[in-house]
């Protein structure tokens, strides 16, 4: 009880949204399910991308290469099936890639403490090179990744529709990822520790936590979370490989984990409330409010609001209200950004 | 700790050289080692372009590559086979950003290059003012429609009837649909694809009166032809309020849509797509699932041609009409109804012959 005493306010939110998306699904079901379905669909690399910088902050590492950790993980996914004639061969691949691309930013900004932001643009510009330099057209992914249909949990309205039934494996592995990091990071000793390193590295020190090996496993192995989103984008969100797939949601993801103040469940309830903006944004263009013949002072006025141009900055204007609203009520680990270095004279 | 901070400075800086600044370039000479029986004369390199004898071309893409399976490929191709038929020199410059259009071409006309030909609707204000400054080269502006008073007699903007194409492709979806709900997946707003819309919802209503068309614009600048995962989104949850012909045009936008819809359960069988700009059984394998045809406009053919006017001195100002049409059924031929077929081939041809207009106005 005390619990629900804490967070009446976040649940009386929760409930309030979970009433208003049931009625919008019921009174407008021809087009609230594709909706949903849409939101979850652009939701789920932001998760899994939100899900590595949660890790690597919480342990002290600002990881600003999580675009390039996609991209080179999109890449190498997409290659590896089309070369080796085998999807699940590209979706190791991708995800090695990813551990590997992890693996250097956490060599680079703990071992050597290097500066972590250059860290993260050297592997996003090293990403866009080798892809860029290395792509080949005209390659086909070998199949596609199955679709999983949970039994009973998909058949209920709305929930089940959405998150459990005519998505592939990723998605529920994004969905399983972000409770398993939520349980691992506030009730395991693992997670104590990985937040105590991203506090207070010297406390944690003093206590005999190794610092440097815990945050260089940390960010190492949330690279698998980037290139598994990666291999979402080339291999299962679309089936090819083009320069710039990620198209800027490494960067979204990062505002996406402040938005949900660095834990993993709101960062996925953020991630879900972007894409449904964004949802929102082409299906009020799609109904062409004020696009077609007429005249009139108020026509003019729809048709400027719903330009595609306008409506497109919807997510955004969005982001800017929640991080506005949230500004000075969240605050990111104290440590995050400052190699640790050990004071042992 | 020092030696080891080079070990990042090399991959970083090696990654940048990889990245590139200026933008790539790649040659066709006709005596290329490739081929050993280039003909006697034909040029090797761009030292002599000043000279009357030696027929030279650039191209400068927009930002894309030559291998983009779309429009910057089609003109590539286009330039490299008038190479081969002027036995002339061609140099191409992949523009690697915008603020690089004026940069990129004079490189050409500072070689005194014969002909340089601009890629894209959006090196339209830059193609102008390089013409001007430079009017003993010839300008070919793909895509590209001067604004009235532009006088400069050494430039043409080849244009296509993209509004024939569409309006072709919309009607073999009008009367193959059987929800009587379409859906275009485009890229950014700008004449060549609003005319392929507006072309394709035109045809659609004159093919069938009950249909209603779905159309979205990608909503960003820097990679609205570039953004396959928004692309197949879109289709998704186009086909899923009942739309089962996707019109994807917009580069590899329109091409995750396509994909998408190649990838539903019922493509080819009651779920169909229709490619743009190339034929795209061909340049989009993923999408032959469901592909029923492409709105084709023959870029490569336009280019071709207007070089060559280029040397013959028949070289036309302003702008210069090139063909658009619809690309082959290729395995669809047998799905498609022959009374459809004999509809569809009658309204291209009513167009052609300028009896039909499709009344799109931009």
């Amino acid at each position: 009880m005390a619990w629900v005493q804490r967070n009446r306010t976040t649940l009386a939110i929760a409930a309030a949204v979970l009433v208003a998306s049931y009625v919008f699904y019921y009174a407008k079901n021809d087009i609230a399910p594709s909706m949903f379905g849409a939101a979850w669909g652009y939701a789920i690399p932001l998760v899994l991308a939100a899900l590595v910088g949660v890790i690597g902050e919480r342990s002290g590492v600002v990881n600003i290469g999580i675009e390039g950790q996609m991209l080179l993980a999109a890449f190498a996914g997409f290659f590896g099936a089309a070369y080796s004639g085998s999807m699940i061969v590209g979706v190791l691949a991708g995800i090695g890639t990813g551990l590997i691309a992890g693996g250097f930013l956490a060599w680079t900004t703990v071992r050597w403490r290097m500066d972590q932001i250059i860290a993260g643009v050297v592997l996003n510009i090293i990403a866009t090179g080798i892809t860029s330099f290395y792509l080949k057209s005209g390659q086909t992914l070998p199949g596609v990744i199955p679709n999983v249909d949970v039994p009973v949990l998909g058949s209920i309205p709305l929930i089940g529709e959405t998150f459990f039934s005519g998505r592939s494996a990723i998605a529920l592995v994004a969905i399983a990822a972000a409770v398993l990091v939520h349980l691992s990071l506030f009730h395991t000793r693992w997670g104590l520790r990985t937040r105590a390193v991203g506090e207070y590295p010297s406390a944690a020190d003093t206590a005999g936590i190794n610092v440097e090996r815990l945050r260089i496993i940390n960010v190492t192995l949330a690279g698998s979370l980037a290139g598994l989103a990666g291999v979402y984008l080339s291999m299962d969100a679309s089936s090819s490989f083009e320069r710039g797939i990620t198209a800027g949601r490494g960067f979204l993801a990062l505002a996406i984990m402040i938005m949900g103040a660095w834990r993993p469940l709101r960062a996925f309830v953020m991630a879900l409330f972007f894409g449904f903006v964004n949802a929102i944004a082409s299906q009020l263009q799609q109904s062409g409010l004020g696009q077609g013949e007429g005249t009139g002072f108020f026509h003019g006025i729809l048709g400027a609001i719903t330009a595609p141009q306008i409506l497109g900055t919807l997510p955004y204007v969005a982001t800017l209200v929640v991080l506005a609203l949230a500004a000075g009520r969240v605050r990111g680990p104290a440590a995050a950004g400052q190699p640790y270095v050990k004071k042992d004279q | 700790m020092k030696s080891s901070r080079y070990l990042v400075a090399v991959p970083a800086a090696l990654a940048l050289a990889l990245a590139g600044c200026g933008g790539s370039t790649g040659t066709s000479g006709s005596g290329s080692s490739a081929s050993g029986s280039a003909a006697a004369g034909a040029p090797t390199d761009d030292s002599n372009c000043a000279s009357a004898d030696v027929f030279c071309i650039g191209l400068v893409t927009d930002t894309g590559k030559v291998d983009d399976k779309s429009f910057n490929q089609s003109a590539h191709e286009g330039a490299k086979a008038a190479q081969a038929e002027t036995n002339g020199f061609y140099k191409y410059i992949e523009t690697q950003d915008a603020k690089d259009y004026a940069a990129n071409m004079a490189q050409f006309t500072n070689k005194k290059y014969d002909v340089v030909v601009t890629v894209g609707f959006l090196m339209t204000d830059a193609t102008v003012a390089a013409a001007k400054a430079s009017p003993d080269t010839k300008f070919i502006g793909v895509d590209q429609g001067y604004p009235e008073g532009t006088t400069e007699k050494n430039l043409t903007g080849l244009i296509f009837p993209e509004d024939q194409a569409g309006y072709g492709a919309g009607y073999l979806a009008g009367l193959m649909t059987k929800t009587n709900k379409l859906g275009q997946v485009l890229g950014l707003e700008i004449p060549p694809v609003q005319k392929y819309a507006k072309g394709f919802e035109a045809g659609a209503k004159a093919a069938n009166p009950s249909v209603s068309v779905t159309t979205v614009y990608h909503p960003a600048g820097d990679n609205a032809f570039n953004d396959p995962v928004w692309g197949g989104g879109e289709a998704r949850k186009m086909l899923a309020q009942n739309a089962d012909i996707i019109f994807g045009a917009g580069g590899n936008t329109g091409n995750g849509a396509l994909q998408e819809v190649a990838k539903a359960s019922g493509a080819g069988t009651d779920k169909f797509c229709i490619g743009v700009d190339t034929d795209q059984w061909d340049t989009v394998p993923a999408a032959q699932p469901c592909l029923i045809t492409s709105a084709e406009k023959l870029i490569s053919k336009g280019v071709t041609d207007t070089i060559k006017t280029a040397k013959d001195g028949e070289f036309s100002g302003i702008q210069t009409l090139g063909q658009a049409g619809l690309s082959s059924f290729h395995d669809f031929d047998a799905t498609i109804p022959e009374d459809v077929k004999t509809k569809v081939a009658d309204i291209v041809k009513q167009m052609e012959a300028g009896t039909l207009k499709t009344g799109v106005t931009l």
